[in-house]
């Protein structure tokens, strides 16, 4: 069992590095922003099992949830000011 | 840990992993974003539902269920700004014969 | 446990601190500035300190890009690609001399989570058994923020309320 919460951790890293690879990548910086959007949800499912893993959900998820709104907070800025400013 | 909880995460991390092809894979970012909006928020789900049944009703439970409401809602508003910004800065979606 | 978990988030880290030197535009940059600052929370969360990763978490991966985003919209023209000039002789062999010198004195720290290092012997012990006595707040890493040093917690916030304020001037609107 905690074998199982351990390969899920790893498979989740691994699908961290692909989405790296597109905000290393891309060409353009809206796919460099879709990528590290979903870095950030993958960020946040690999809290809350590594939270299970140790036992500490409830220390574990408050982070969490601050990691949901501030990505929000984060992305909208980023995406209002390339709205305005165009993209370089 | 309840063999249910154990499908809906095994369930989960297939489209996760559908979701990290796709984003790969796809040529533009219009394409891109439905890879990230969908496919991720539907994968996330399940998992954190397969998380809760995990931890049986308690006040963690709610609270896993509170970032599950997050992620579904904020997920798909990001990809909407994401692409909103991209088409009113002037990016021509990808057609068929591009590179 | 065989493998330890924290090598791939580290190697995560290392590629995105390249990536965030290597790229060729400034957006691009912050952006990859804030996956760091996950990754790093997440090295955090996994060492076992939840208040730093949180900490990490709202002033890396929040505060900082919003910042950095005022910052370039405030100064920035339209292009914000990156010049930078060659690296100088000086800096290609400082550098690497000092790294060398850091690794080799990182040689002699203790173990993470050995019990026979002095930390562990006695500081945490006496901090545990005597701050209740000492100071009656029963939870310890307040008593020794606020009360060990207070004095230094109480000059830190006075920097940090500085730089607040110079933020807030720096970045306000000019009137309308």
């Amino acid at each position: 069992m905690n074998i199982f919460l351990f390969c899920v951790m790893v498979s989740l890293t691994i699908l961290i590095g692909a989405y790296l690879y597109r905000v290393l990548q891309g060409p353009t910086i809206f796919d460099r922003l879709l990528g590290h959007n979903g870095i950030s949800t993958k960020a946040i499912i690999l809290l809350i099992v590594m939270g299970i893993y140790f036992d500490r959900v409830d220390m574990f998820i408050d982070i969490s949830i601050g990691y949901a709104l501030l990505n929000l907070v984060g992305a909208l800025a980023i995406a209002k000011y390339l709205e305005q400013k165009g993209h370089p | 840990m309840g063999i249910l909880s154990i499908i809906f995460i095994v369930a989960g991390l297939f489209f996760l992993i559908v979701a990290a092809i796709g984003v790969i894979r796809f040529p533009d970012v219009y394409s891109r974003s439905h890879a990230v909006s969908l496919t991720d928020s539907l994968g996330a789900f399940l998992m954190l539902v397969g998380i809760a049944l995990h931890e049986g009703l308690s006040i963690n439970m709610l609270k896993i269920l509170v970032v599950l409401i997050l992620l579904y809602i904020l997920n798909p508003v990001i990809a909407h700004a994401t692409v909103r910004a991209a088409l009113r800065s002037g990016l021509k979606p990808w057609q068929k014969g591009d590179s | 446990m065989i493998f330890t978990f924290e090598i791939p988030l580290l190697l995560l880290m290392l590629v995105t601190a390249a990536g965030a030197i290597l790229v060729k535009d400034l957006m691009s940059a912050v952006l990859l500035l804030g996956s760091y600052s996950f990754f790093l929370s997440l090295v955090w969360a996994w060492l076992g300190a939840v208040d730093v990763a949180f900490v990490e978490a709202v002033v890396g991966a929040g505060l900082a890009t919003v910042l950095f985003l005022l910052t370039l919209f405030g100064t920035a023209p339209k292009d914000t690609r990156l010049r930078r000039p060659p690296p100088s002789l000086t800096t290609l062999i400082v550098f690497p001399l000092l790294g060398i010198l850091l690794l080799y004195a990182a040689s002699d720290i203790p173990g993470f989570g050995d019990p026979n290092s002095p930390a562990n012997i006695h500081i945490s012990p006496t901090y545990l058994e005597r701050s209740f006595q000492d100071t009656h707040t029963p939870n310890v890493v307040t008593a020794v923020l606020m009360d060990y040093r207070s004095l230094d917690t109480m000059v830190e916030t006075v920097v940090i309320f500085a730089s607040g304020i110079a933020c807030a001037l720096l970045l306000r609107r000019h009137g309308k």
